[in-house]
């Protein structure tokens, strides 16, 4: 970790993400008013001392959306990306770990969900179940494990011969125990690295699928319904547009650039370019 | 080469069996079945339509012959008839008994998506390769700097809210582009050339829109092949037999680090597509993405099974044209050394 926070880039990520998680928790703290609060004589209101991000449609104070959002998004990227990560994780251990005819299913099981448009699969779905955040947290995670198992089954089928494994199972460690003891932890870097660009685009899908109206419902606020009403007022009120746009990019290029940088710091060969 | 081809043709059938196992428990995800009251709040879905679905996906019959009926209307394209809009078919077009034409809605959304995916990627093309190769030839230095800062912001920046400040600097300040349809108001007046010239104006925001999250990806995968490739032993070796660098640069590394590149277009054709949702939905492009997004919303379980189906053979027919590209450009494919 020190390593890669002497990576410049990475520490930006790194204070990006810290801020951002900061401002998330103190949300009912620090939020100058009440994030649903409707205030019919303050319809959309140029950013002012009062409210230092302005008003929506409705007069809810949008600098208070924003924090309270913040907290969504967040919640989604981990939740997702925890899903996505665990699933991977189980199916790539048993491929890497046990080969056979168990892998070959999995990894054909993993070319049959790439092969479908993602966030046409996530969609479908959500068309059938009702949008809620719950329900976007699963369908994302469920929709996301497939690169996570790919690269836990790559590191187990390279690690799985090498001397120490070998020297455990001599031993008579059982299979649970190599997998969690050995191989997994010696797995883990590429692990973190790919869930926190993972986390990167979980934000990004969620923001776009409230955005349309298919994520999270008002009143509770989002980073991508604030931007729907956003589009709606686009002529009168560019402060609802410019704040939940610039807080979205910020913090998918915060978890890039922290997930490139650990990579790079682990990775001498991918650094030297 | 053709054996090669052959056994990577019918590698698609456990993969279309594999699509079409996972669309049917889609079906089957509501709770109770997908006509019951859960998955239809939509007051569009009366009894009628309930009977209506039911009748489609055969739901009164057991699993495994609903399975089969399913598997049938994919392998024919024949998804049924839209319930929200008139009865229209989903994907072939039918004929009434006065020999009136109606168009499928599928049918008739498919080639605007492929047009503009097509002009994305062309345009990825046309604006990545210079950028990938100047960025590598430039390592650290300033235009290498800018580049990177371009592809980091193009990975982070969410594309609706870039479609949304393109739409309102370009479209609603200066009126420079039409933010929305494929015609402008008299479109059937003009000449075709005017016809073609409208269109394509409509097109521009779109296009740039799908293809953003691709320029930055493809920029920095040809920055990096072209870093990996130079490093190589035989760009020693033709360095040191005397080619000048443009030869060296442009002949053997820039060909070697493109090889791989055409997996990566087979790979990113998914998210194309997928992408097609929104770009089309907030620029109302009357496509696929727009035509799945709004049978979404009206709960249209036969659009949106024909689209997801849809969705996923382009996307195995994509990746079977870059492998077949990847052959034909790697002799060592093509000739069986290496798969």
């Amino acid at each position: 970790m020190k390593k890669t926070l002497q990576n410049p880039l990475a520490l930006i990520g790194f204070i990006i993400i810290a801020s951002i998680l900061m401002m998330a928790i103190m949300a009912p703290i620090i939020a100058p008013y009440d994030p649903n609060a409707i205030d019919v004589k303050a319809i959309l209101l140029a950013p002012t001392t009062n409210h230092l991000m302005g008003t929506d449609g409705l007069g809810r104070d949008v600098l208070s959306r924003m924090l309270f959002g913040a907290r969504i998004s967040l919640l989604v990227g981990f939740v997702a990306v925890g899903i996505a990560t665990a699933i991977g994780i189980f199916l790539g251990a048993i491929s890497g770990f046990y080969r056979g005819w168990v892998d070959t299913l999995i990894m054909r099981t993993v070319d049959v969900m790439l092969s479908i448009p993602t966030f046409f699969l996530i969609l479908a779905v959500i068309a059938f179940l009702t949008p809620s955040i719950w329900n976007i947290m699963i369908v994302i995670g469920l929709t996301s494990w497939m690169g996570v198992t790919r690269l836990v089954r790559a590191e187990f089928l390279s690690l799985r011969n090498r001397e120490f494994v070998l020297a455990a199972q001599t031993l008579g460690a059982k299979d649970v125990r190599l997998i969690f003891r050995h191989l997994l932890p010696n797995s883990l870097t590429p692990i973190i690295v790919s869930s926190i660009l993972g986390i990167a685009s979980a934000v990004l899908i969620e923001s776009g699928l409230s955005f349309l109206g298919l994520g999270v419902q008002a009143p509770q606020a989002s980073w991508g319904n604030i931007l729907t009403d956003g589009k709606e007022y686009i002529q009168f009120a560019w402060w609802l547009s410019l704040f939940p746009g610039l807080a979205i990019l910020l913090t998918v290029l915060g978890y890039n650039l922290l997930g490139d940088g650990l990579r790079d710091a682990y990775n001498p060969r991918s650094s030297q370019h | 080469m053709l054996k090669y081809l052959l056994k990577r043709f019918f590698w698609m059938i456990p993969l279309l069996i594999g699509i079409s196992l996972i669309s049917f428990m889609i079906m089957h995800l509501a709770p109770g079945d997908i006509t019951s009251s859960e998955a239809s709040f939509n007051p569009k879905a009366s009894e009628e339509s309930r009977q209506k679905l039911r009748a489609l996906y055969n739901l009164d019959k057991p699993v495994i012959v609903q399975y089969g009926l399913w598997m049938k209307r994919m392998v024919t394209l024949d998804f049924g008839t839209s319930f929200a809009s008139h009865q229209r078919p989903v994907f072939w077009q039918t004929k009434d008994k006065d020999g009136n034409v109606t168009l499928g809605m599928i049918q008739e959304a498919l080639p605007i998506t492929l047009l503009i995916n097509v002009m994305s990627l062309a345009l990825i093309i046309v604006i990545s390769l210079p950028l990938g190769v100047l960025s590598a030839l430039k390592q650290n230095q300033l235009p290498d700097r800018i580049i990177t800062i371009f592809v980091f912001l193009g990975f982070a920046i969410p594309g609706f809210w870039l479609a949304l400040i393109l739409m309102y600097w370009t479209g609603v300040q200066h009126s420079w582009l039409p933010i929305s349809g494929l015609q402008s108001i008299g479109h059937e007046h003009l000449q075709w050339l005017g016809q073609t010239l409208d269109t394509l104006k409509h097109l521009i925001l779109p296009v740039f829109i799908s293809g953003i999250t691709g320029l930055a990806g493809i920029s920095l995968f040809v920055r990096n092949g072209m870093l990996e490739v130079l490093h190589q032993d035989y760009i020693t070796t033709a360095r040191s037999k005397g080619l000048s660098e443009n030869r060296v640069i442009y002949g053997h590394a820039l060909r070697n680090a493109l090889l791989p590149l055409i997996t990566i277009f087979g790979l990113s054709i998914p998210g194309l597509i997928g992408g097609s949702v929104i770009a089309e939905s907030i620029f109302a492009i009357p496509g696929m993405g727009k035509l799945f997004y709004d049978a979404v919303l009206m709960r249209d379980f036969p659009v949106i099974m024909g689209i997801l189906t849809i969705g996923a053979l382009l996307t195995l027919i994509g990746n079977l044209l870059a492998d077949v590209a990847y052959a034909w450009a790697d002799p060592r494919v093509r000739r069986g050394v290496m798969q």
